[in-house]
């Protein structure tokens, strides 16, 4: 599905990510770690297409396509999702209409009509319950008066509205009380199918409890030092990354 | 070479039996006052505070002002119908074609001029008592040379159901100068709601003065909507005075999207304890367009609350000024006063001039004022683009947004939609 190759990129003139390799397939949950600012965040940014970053070197190969050439909506429209870190906040823009206009954007890609209002009402409805949200809070403008939870638990909802082939969720964890936290995974949980894969980037092991990863990446300065299953997660929890890292400094 | 000045009070002496013909002494001798005060005053040039951002003298000097007499007897197309049920005045160049309605619940509403002469002793208790010709030459100007407009009066104790509509079309063909003056009486625990719907019908220059006087009385309650969509090369010059006694409530929103040079100056005077006043406004300023508002809010009494809320988008080399003057005298205890400005500029070339002046006497206020001017927020437009929207619609989806509340708080409902298409629409323009 997504096959990262010697990525290289920089923000101004410095180099954040220095040659990373990655490979996603279809069912996998990948979960990537990492020390503050080892790279995990922009890594996030430059897949969905943030232009604040420079690609400089290496290749991104997204179900066959190339993903670097494509625009930020282009690749939304492939299936690519991002989970803010930072959800954020639209004035005066409803949630349901901000949903609509992104439903029917992709649908118009895969050259699909807009969905009626009565058949985007129910879908609404039937996707909150996935991330048990009130349906009210649909009427709100986006994320304008969120709590940190609700905006978390809002992430969510929309990438089950617009149900992407990759999910990439940046730190969807932080700020997460331990209610939140469960419904935001069992939510995550409950929207895996064979045919899709979520990339997780978190700084605990907790998140993994309830999304288990087929693969954890230990990312630091840039590039990818470890990969290896779940358990290395519950040792870097024991340990810290100092171990892991002291060779690489 | 002979000034605007004095080319103004030429037209106005040369001809002063034909514009004084068939109107009434108290609205002839109000001219006379008029004319002394503008000698005195001239036309307001850059070098004018008030209007230093709005250069009225040279936009004068741009139109050929001896049309002025060619617009009676025009036999003009009907202006657009903005609500489908109204209580209708159409005015087409400042002129009404003379039609007074006379409800029988004693509503009064159509020509200005045929009130002033059928309804003397009423007209002549409002007429011009709230315009301030002696500062203001622009007012006085208006005076001077008013033919027409439109009269509503709603007596005590009425309800009027129904919206009025003014409709202000423009459609001389050439060069003109327009007048028109309104005079608006809410009597003691009336409610009403008014639509001004400024258009021009097509692409030629206009010089629009318009005047209105709006009296809200003890208990009454109103809202007054402004919508102006006028050509590129027309200049729009509009005074708004009102007063408001005990116990009253006025609402005024003016959405402006379209217009050559748009200059309005609101003067609000809160007279009566606990008046209440909300003013919102809305300015989308594009290619070849200035929209200035000059607000005067005056707390004369106390216990009075003025809210106000203006945003506008700039865009191409537009220009968008707000100068929110409140005034708290000196016994206005116990005002409430609440004053935003909230402004985009879509382009680098575009210009805001914001600026809020806070006059406050009295010592026990609660008054607070606010002024932002910024850009789309590119955090908004990735967010929005990484779920699909493209960049084009992201921004636009942002201004909407920026908007929302203004068009929020007209409480016509059955003109909010239309008021919120015809922003869009001229958003998507820009």
């Amino acid at each position: 599905m997504l096959t990262i190759n010697n990525l290289h990129a920089t923000v101004g003139d410095k180099e954040i990510l220095k040659g990373i390799n990655l490979e996603v397939n279809e069912g996998e949950v990948h979960a990537i770690m990492g020390p503050n600012g080892s790279g995990k965040s922009t890594l996030a940014s430059v897949l969905a297409g943030n232009d604040k970053f420079e690609v400089t070197e290496g290749s991104v190969i997204f179900n066959g396509k190339n993903l670097l050439d494509m625009s930020i909506e282009e690749r939304a429209c492939e299936g690519i999702f991002l989970g803010f870190q930072y959800p954020v906040e639209i004035p005066g823009v409803s949630m349901a209409n901000f949903l609509k206009h992104a439903v029917d954007e992709q649908r118009k890609c895969r050259g699909e009509e807009p969905l009626g209002a009565a058949d985007f009402l129910k879908l609404m409805r039937e996707k909150a319950k996935v991330v048990e949200i009130e349906s009210k809070l649909t009427n709100r403008a986006v994320n304008e008066g969120f709590s940190g939870g609700e905006k978390k638990k809002n992430e969510i909802f929309q990438m089950a509205m617009l149900d992407p082939k990759l999910a990439i969720l940046d730190e969807t964890d932080s700020g997460l009380d331990i209610d939140a936290l469960r419904v935001v995974a069992t939510g995550v949980t409950k929207l895996k199918r064979p045919d899709n894969a979520t990339i997780v980037i978190t700084h605990y092991q907790r998140l993994l409890d309830y999304i288990v990863p087929d693969y954890v990446h230990v990312l630091y300065n840039g590039k990818i030092i470890k990969t290896a299953g779940r358990d290395i997660a519950l040792e870097l929890e024991e340990k810290g990354y100092d171990w892991l890292i002291k060779d690489y400094r | 070479m002979e000034s605007i000045e004095k080319k103004l009070t030429d037209l106005y002496l040369y001809n002063r039996d034909l514009i004084d013909e068939d109107l009434p002494d108290y609205i002839i001798g109000s001219r006379r006052e008029a004319l002394e005060s503008f000698n005195i005053l001239g036309l307001p040039d850059r070098k004018s505070e008030k209007y230093k951002y709005s250069d009225i003298k040279s936009r004068y000097e741009l139109y050929n002002y001896e049309k002025y007499f060619s617009l009676f007897g025009n036999n003009p197309p009907n202006p657009e119908k903005i609500l489908t049920e109204s209580l209708e005045i159409k005015i087409v160049n400042g002129y009404s074609g003379g039609e007074l309605h006379v409800l029988s619940n004693g509503i009064i509403y159509g020509s200005l001029r045929n009130a002033a002469n059928d309804f003397t002793e009423l007209v002549k208790r409002y007429y011009n008592k709230l315009a301030v010709n002696d500062k203001d030459s622009v007012s006085a100007l208006n005076t001077m040379f008013m033919q027409d407009g439109a009269f509503i009066y709603v007596p005590k104790n009425t309800i009027a159901d129904t919206p009025f509509t003014i409709s202000n079309l423009y459609d001389a063909g050439e060069n003109t100068y327009a007048y028109n003056r309104n005079l608006i009486i809410f009597e003691e625990n009336s409610s009403s709601k008014v639509i001004f719907n400024s258009k021009t019908s097509d692409n030629t220059a206009y010089l629009i003065n318009g005047l209105s006087e709006v009296f809200v009385e003890k208990n009454a309650s109103s809202e007054i909507l402004v919508l102006q969509r006028e050509n590129n090369l027309s200049t729009h010059l509009s005074n708004f005075y009102s007063e408001q006694a005990e116990n009253s409530n006025l609402r005024i929103s003016v959405i402006s999207t379209d217009g050559g040079l748009i200059r309005n100056n609101w003067n609000v005077y809160l007279r009566g304890k606990n008046a209440e006043t909300h003013n919102y406004g809305l300015y989308i300023s594009g290619c070849g367009q200035s929209i200035d508002n000059h607000t005067n809010i005056e707390h004369l009494v106390p216990d009075c609350t003025s809210f106000e809320k203006y945003k506008g988008i700039v865009s191409g080399d537009g220009k968008g000024i707000f100068n929110g003057r409140i005034l708290v005298e000196k016994d206005a205890q116990r005002t409430r006063a609440f004053q935003e400005n909230h402004n985009l500029i879509l382009s680098d070339v575009a210009t805001i001039d914001s600026k809020p002046q806070l006059e406050i006497y009295a010592d026990d206020v609660k008054c607070s004022h606010g002024a932002t001017v910024g850009q789309l927020d590119e955090n908004a437009i990735f967010y929005m683009r990484q779920r699909g929207i493209s960049e084009a619609t992201a921004r636009k989806l942002q201004m909407y947004g920026f908007i929302n509340d203004i068009v929020g708080e007209i409480g016509i409902m059955d003109i909010s939609d239309k008021i919120n298409d015809i922003a869009t629409k001229k958003i998507e323009r820009l």
